[in-house]
């Protein structure tokens, strides 16, 4: 198990069946997607377009995309503060996204949450708290009820390496176990806790073997491959449905930028960032449907040329949305 | 039909009723199930609703409510019991950054209708950590409602509201009133709206302002000084929040004269408040200075009979300070 390879999934020499082109285009799509309007997010805060901060996951979006790419509407996902990109792949328009970041009417909250900690209703992605580890209990919950109104729905709940030092990580964990919960709860090791390192996070190598502690399975994987992700979280979400409970996912990747945007992360040597970047999951993958033919220089342009205009779009649409009233202030503290 | 029952019993009722009317309802706790609860206060609902819906938790404060609150996300109506008040604090970051929050922070896009059952309060020696009365730390967190009654009418009738509020309601249950408040209570189902206070007792001269254990020691002090020639007005909040400024601010109107009696510590307590907006929206109305009769600001009461004696606020303490007040 505590294999370097970080690969401990299922069949990972041969290629699934599974894997149409469709799929494997998509799950691309999606990486540029994620990555471009992250980037964006960034460019937006640094030209003082919205207030607050925001935590950048350009680096971790083979773990976001792989996990949570083939939900399905009536499914949950429990984001943390790095999860912004979570919404985005569960549906959510983006012009809603950026919205979010302005904190303008248009954004699901009505501009309540701080620019990074969004949630949509609609879609059952859980409106963040910034309380480490939280988004882990209240999805545990949400899979509690899934459970008791006998629906086929999954919870995937996001948490960072520094979550699993949390009570509240050991609370959930236990109580998922015990109660064969539909949850798969995805932790993104990024190797920092905003400056503090792994090794003074945890004495284990592979997180992922706090599982064995709960009663269910975990892998150790490579996050920045997005379809040694995608096949784990597969057979998790396939073993959720089923009723046989939950499953711990590691997903070992980098958060190429500080732990947000106020962040310059001087506690990293430059080797090791510039070591990580080399495994871009977004470019890493992209060659790969180059060499099969699946993708070329042309549609790739084509992809981003797309995708810039779906992003100008949603921004245009958040600047011209208004920020709320001041007497909203008001509002929504009780039913 | 009205039977005598205890306040226990009262609440057994309103959670059988409430779960066979609704069956979103479901309790989870430590020791609820099997052993029927600490108190038995959850006695034979195992064997009447299943496991299923009755669920023995592992021992975790902080799971069983955030299990509530994710479950209540999904439309159902949990109804969690803390054992004892004292160990509320590892679910407090449930409560308040979670419970108090989600419908907020959603701006309305998620809801959290869960009813938290909690143990509180001084009684039989208890010592430190099965005593505190600690109902005023979620008062002040706008978004939760908090309910403590008195009487086993009162318990069965808000706890059936609470359970059917679209927000987080703390239900306060005072464990020396467990079997010490009896009465009539009817069979059928029906609810005592959170919000409304009570006045318990009609009188002229100065009124009390109390909740909780203190009600019935309130009353008995009014009572005892009623033979003396004092005539107090005792009014019971039941709601501590959201307040019933009206029914407070009436009596203050009419008496003139304030003394807030809580088991709860002096310094933050309910009273502090409650005596801001009288002197806030009253000031003119009143004859002498607001005074409180509470529990003493030291950390939690101690174990041994002399010191516990020593802290407790009993009747001859309420009595001074009616007479005190009165003599304004």
């Amino acid at each position: 198990m505590a294999s370097k390879t970080n690969r401990a999934v299922m069949e990972p020499e041969t290629e699934r069946a599974s894997h149409s082109p469709d799929l494997l285009l998509g799950l691309y799509r999606m990486l540029v997607k994620c990555r471009m309007c992250d980037e964006k997010a960034r460019i937006l805060f640094r030209q003082g377009k919205y207030k607050g901060n925001f935590y950048s996951g350009v680096g971790q979006e083979a773990a976001e995309v792989g996990t949570a790419y083939t939900l399905r509407k009536g499914d949950w996902i429990a984001p943390s503060h790095r999860d912004w990109t979570a919404n985005i792949i569960k549906g959510a328009p983006l012009k809603y996204c950026f919205a979010q970041l302005f904190a303008k009417t248009t954004s699901p909250d009505r501009g309540r949450s701080s620019p990074a900690h969004m949630g949509f209703p609609e879609l059952h992605v859980i409106t963040p708290a910034s309380s480490i580890a939280g988004q882990l209990n209240v999805g545990t919950g949400v899979a509690l009820g899934i459970k008791k109104l006998h629906q086929d729905s999954v919870v995937v709940a996001y948490c960072g390496d520094g979550a699993t030092s949390f009570g509240g990580f050991h609370e959930a964990c236990n109580f998922a176990g015990v109660h064969r919960l539909p949850i798969i709860y995805v932790v993104q090791n990024n190797l920092w806790a905003e400056s503090v390192p792994l090794r003074l996070q945890t004495a284990l190598t592979n997180l992922s073997d706090r599982a064995k502690a709960y009663g269910f399975p975990g892998y150790p994987l490579d996050g920045n491959d997005v379809l040694a992700v995608y096949d784990a979280a597969q057979t998790a979400i396939a073993r959720a449905r089923a009723g046989e409970g939950p499953t711990l996912l590691e997903c070992k990747t980098y958060r190429w930028y500080g732990h947000s945007e106020i962040d310059p992360a001087k506690y990293r040597v430059k080797e090791e960032v510039e070591q990580w970047k080399k495994r871009d999951p977004v470019a890493t993958f992209e060659k790969k449907l180059m060499d099969r033919k699946l993708l070329s220089e042309e549609s790739k342009k084509e992809i981003v040329a797309e995708t810039t205009k779906e992003i100008n779009e949603a921004v245009e649409f958040a600047d011209q949305s208004p920020y709320p009233d001041g007497s909203e202030l008001w509002d929504n503290i009780w039913a | 039909m009205a039977r005598t029952l205890t306040m226990i019993q009262a609440i057994n009722e309103a959670l059988s009723q409430e779960m066979t009317r609704d069956d979103r309802v479901f309790i989870l706790g430590e020791d609820i199930g099997l052993s029927g609860g600490v108190f038995k206060v959850t006695d034979g609902l195992l064997d009447k609703f299943g496991e299923d819906r009755v669920l023995d938790t592992p021992l975790a404060e902080g799971i069983i409510i955030a299990a509530a609150i994710g479950a209540s996300m999904m439309g159902l109506r949990p109804v969690p019991e803390i054992q004892f008040a004292d160990f509320i604090t590892p679910a407090v970051e449930q409560i308040i950054q979670q419970a108090s929050k989600l419908r907020y922070r959603s701006a309305g896009g998620y809801s959290c209708p869960i009813t938290i059952r909690i143990c509180c309060g001084a009684g039989g020696g208890s010592g430190l950590y099965h005593s505190q009365e600690n109902a005023s730390w979620f008062v002040h967190e706008p978004g939760l409602k908090v309910v403590m009654p008195s009487t086993a009418y009162d318990a069965k009738g808000l706890l059936a509201s609470a359970i059917r509020d679209p927000n987080p309601v703390l239900f306060f249950e005072h464990k020396s009133l467990y079997r010490q408040a009896k009465g009539d209570v009817p069979e059928d189902d029906y609810t005592v709206p959170i919000g409304p206070a009570a006045v318990r007792r009609e009188g002229r001269d100065l009124t009390i302002l109390t909740y909780g254990y203190m009600t019935p020691m309130s009353l008995d002090a009014a009572d005892q000084m009623s033979k003396r020639g004092t005539d107090a007005e005792v009014v019971e909040l039941r709601t501590l929040a959201p307040l019933d400024k009206e029914t407070i601010l009436k009596s203050v109107r009419k008496t003139n004269k304030v003394l807030i009696v809580h088991e709860d510590k002096k310094t933050m307590g309910l009273g502090a408040e409650v005596s801001a907006i009288i002197s806030e929206e009253a000031f003119e109305d009143l004859d002498g200075p607001i005074l409180r009769v509470t529990g003493p600001d030291v950390p939690a009461i101690p174990f041994s009979p002399n010191l516990d004696k020593a802290w407790q606020v009993d009747t001859s303490k309420i009595i001074a300070g009616i007479e005190k007040l009165a003599a304004y």
